[in-house]
């Protein structure tokens, strides 16, 4: 019976991998990098603060925050260069990649979620106000939380955003790198648009790991005191059936399948390790 | 001895005077006689001051080599032959002899009594000594170039305070022209009569003063002519010809007394230290109203790498100088300016090599973006809504998702 409806086929305490190691690696040198561009960069914004000041105009501070902060540079490149390669040739590169293309649901995930946490449609319907209109859309009333697939609208912004924020940063730092390159190339009224665009593009991308990465992995009541998918790579059946509860039946519809088969075929044991 | 000649000339009428009293003709008692009693170290007036005089040293003065007799200057005793003299004798009166550097003092700063609560006449003897005076060009001479700083300070150090309170004078000590004179042994370095003059020294806010406003830019450019000229043709140069009393002159930039080379940390025109300098002007609204200036200048280059590196002590980024030159700083619609257009690339090319003309399409002190560099602030724009916007987004997904979860305990 089992078999059939799925129930069972996935336990709770099932381990299954959501960042290999590669993943892994990938992602701490994304954060030593980000955090060094964030520390030797990010000053330069507030250079009115007396605290920058007095540290900067410590022996050659400055010279070296430099120096730290183009070494940052490269390992960034570097990251994303090796991400690219194991994105693009790779066969779970490119599946991790065809499931972070932001689709239509994914708008609506994001209202979904919204309206379903602060509930004020459940509770107009509970009140009678416009019941008609929730009957005919009962999207509108948010009754339960949007279910997600392997990446959720959240996990798939902070996926773009890093990657469109590394292009704005990268295009725009390389030119500040290499002054005489861009003014060869390029007005002087451009070159201080890249300037500019580095720094609020900065400020954007500090802003969003601080407070919405920060908040989804760290602070989250659900993840608190932080998620542990960064350092182990692994993830439960049971997280995944809360959090990512498409993935979840996928997987078990997969497995109903390929038992299906095997009870045809009266094959082998089917309940070989999966990996997501 | 050495120099008898320039000497003969200088005291000729003292000279004459000596040969005219001379003992033999008039009876006047020798250099000698004085010297029986005035050659006792011991010897003390009433009031218990020395009265001692060294003979020898006299002798080698400048005075004493062109045959001046004590009399000559201590005037009274000519003709005295009834021994010991009074106790108190008239002041000796180098003008008799010296009158147009009396002329001078007469006039100086140190020719009347100074104000304040302690009035203080300062007599020939308190700078040139009394009986061993000897020529400003003898290295023992406290007129002599490497000692005048010594001669002055011993008032002037703490003693005597100028209108610009304590240390002033001292600051002298720590400049650049100090230190080639007492360091590298400069005899032509610059000491305070280079700029003061000698008999002649006046204060600052006399006119007639060679380190007054309408003197300060010959008084310097004395030794630093080429200096001089540069800064002449400069715009601030043109001003100060015409008569704008607040354009700089040299010791508005170099300060009066401390002037120290630019690699000197100290020195106010130091590579990190010049844009305050520049900005005490060039962000005053009151004179760039006066004057057609363009403002926020300090701002502008703080706010820039440059000016953000150079705070940190980096000396290698362009300062205000780095780019508009020093002494001969021209407006940029001089074709010779360094930051007229076409000589952009020049300029900036300096620590930017091969950049080239690009530097000349767009504007270096950016003060309003909306007019003077529209596509960065539409960028800006854009970019503070889509910050603005994203975070707030953030902030509200967060806000709901604790709402929920405070609602669901609440219930519970």
């Amino acid at each position: 019976m089992d078999a059939l409806t799925g129930r069972g086929l996935i336990r709770d305490d099932e381990v299954f991998l959501r960042m290999n190691r590669v993943e892994r690696i990938q992602h701490i040198l994304l954060i030593v990098s980000f955090t060094l561009l964030v520390v030797t960069g990010l000053p330069l914004l507030f250079y009115e603060l007396r605290l920058f000041n007095a540290v900067f105009s410590y022996g050659r501070v400055f010279y070296i925050r430099g120096v730290v902060h183009r070494a940052a540079a490269v390992l960034l490149i570097v990251d994303i260069f090796w991400h690219f390669g194991t994105t693009i040739l790779t066969a779970r590169g490119r599946e991790n990649f065809r499931e972070l293309i932001p689709r239509p649901k994914d708008a609506l995930d994001a209202i979904a979620l919204f309206g379903y946490n602060v509930g004020i449609s459940g509770w107009l319907y509970r009140k009678g106000v416009l019941r008609r209109f929730f009957d005919r859309h009962p999207f509108w009333k948010f009754e339960h939380p949007p279910e997600y697939g392997r990446y959720n609208f959240i996990e798939k912004l902070e996926y773009l955003a890093v990657a469109w924020g590394s292009l704005v940063m990268i295009a725009s730092g390389f030119f500040m790198w290499k002054v005489e390159l861009s003014l060869r190339l390029f007005p002087l009224w451009l070159h201080d648009i890249f300037v500019i665009v580095h720094g609020y593009e900065a400020m954007l991308a500090f802003l969003a790991i601080i407070i919405w990465h920060m908040y989804n992995v760290h602070l989250n009541p659900e993840v608190f005191p932080m998620s542990r998918i960064w350092l182990d790579g692994k993830i439960t059946g049971h997280q995944l059936k809360t959090l990512h509860a498409l993935e979840y039946r996928k997987i078990e519809d997969e497995r109903r399948r390929a038992l299906e088969a095997s009870a045809a075929a009266a094959g082998p044991d089917p309940a070989a390790p999966y990996q997501l | 001895m050495r120099r008898a000649g320039v000497w003969a000339v200088l005291a000729l009428p003292a000279v004459l005077i000596g040969l005219g009293n001379a003992p033999s003709l008039a009876g006047q008692p020798p250099d000698d006689d004085c010297l029986v009693c005035h050659s006792d170290p011991d010897l003390k007036s009433g009031q218990g001051l020395p009265r001692y005089v060294d003979g020898a040293g006299f002798s080698a003065s400048v005075h004493g080599a062109a045959g001046i007799s004590c009399v000559d200057c201590h005037a009274d005793l000519a003709g005295f032959s009834d021994f010991p003299h009074a106790e108190t004798l008239r002041p000796v009166a180098c003008a008799s002899c010296h009158d147009a550097a009396a002329v001078a003092i007469g006039a100086s700063a140190h020719g009347r009594p100074h104000d304040g609560p302690m009035p203080f006449a300062v007599h020939c003897k308190d700078c040139h000594g009394t009986h061993e005076i000897l020529s400003h060009e003898d290295g023992a001479s406290r007129t002599f170039a490497l000692n005048i700083p010594d001669t002055c300070t011993s008032c002037h150090l703490d003693r005597v305070r100028t209108t610009r309170g304590p240390g002033f004078v001292g600051l002298y000590l720590e400049s650049v022209h100090f230190r080639a004179l007492s360091k590298a042994g400069l005899s032509l370095a610059a000491t305070c009569v280079s700029c003061h003059g000698g008999h002649d020294v006046r204060p600052v806010d006399d006119p007639g003063s060679r380190v007054a406003r309408p003197a300060i830019i010959a008084t310097c450019g004395g030794c630093h002519a080429g200096i001089e000229r540069d800064y002449l043709e400069g715009v601030h140069g043109k001003a100060y010809v015409k008569g704008a009393m607040e354009v700089p002159v040299c010791t508005d930039c170099h300060t009066e007394h401390d002037i120290r080379s630019p690699s000197d940390l100290g020195s106010v025109v130091y590579a990190t230290k010049v844009a305050a300098v520049c900005a005490r002007c060039h962000d005053d609204e009151g004179l760039a109203r006066q004057y057609g200036l363009l403002t926020s200048r300090l701002k502008t280059y703080a706010s820039s790498f440059h000016g953000m590196a150079s705070k940190s002590g980096e000396t290698r980024v362009a300062n205000c100088s780095s780019c508009h030159g020093h002494h001969d700083i021209r407006p940029s619609t001089d074709p010779r300016s360094s930051i007229n257009a076409a000589n952009m690339a020049a300029t900036c090319g300096v620590c930017h090599p091969g950049a080239g003309a690009n530097f000349s399409k767009g504007r270096i002190h950016v003060v309003s973006e909306r007019t003077e560099n529209r596509w960065a602030y539409t960028v800006k724009l854009v970019y503070l809504v889509v910050i603005g916007g994203l975070i707030s987004v953030f902030l509200a997904f967060i806000a709901a998702d604790l709402y929920r979860r405070l609602r669901a305990r609440w219930t519970r």
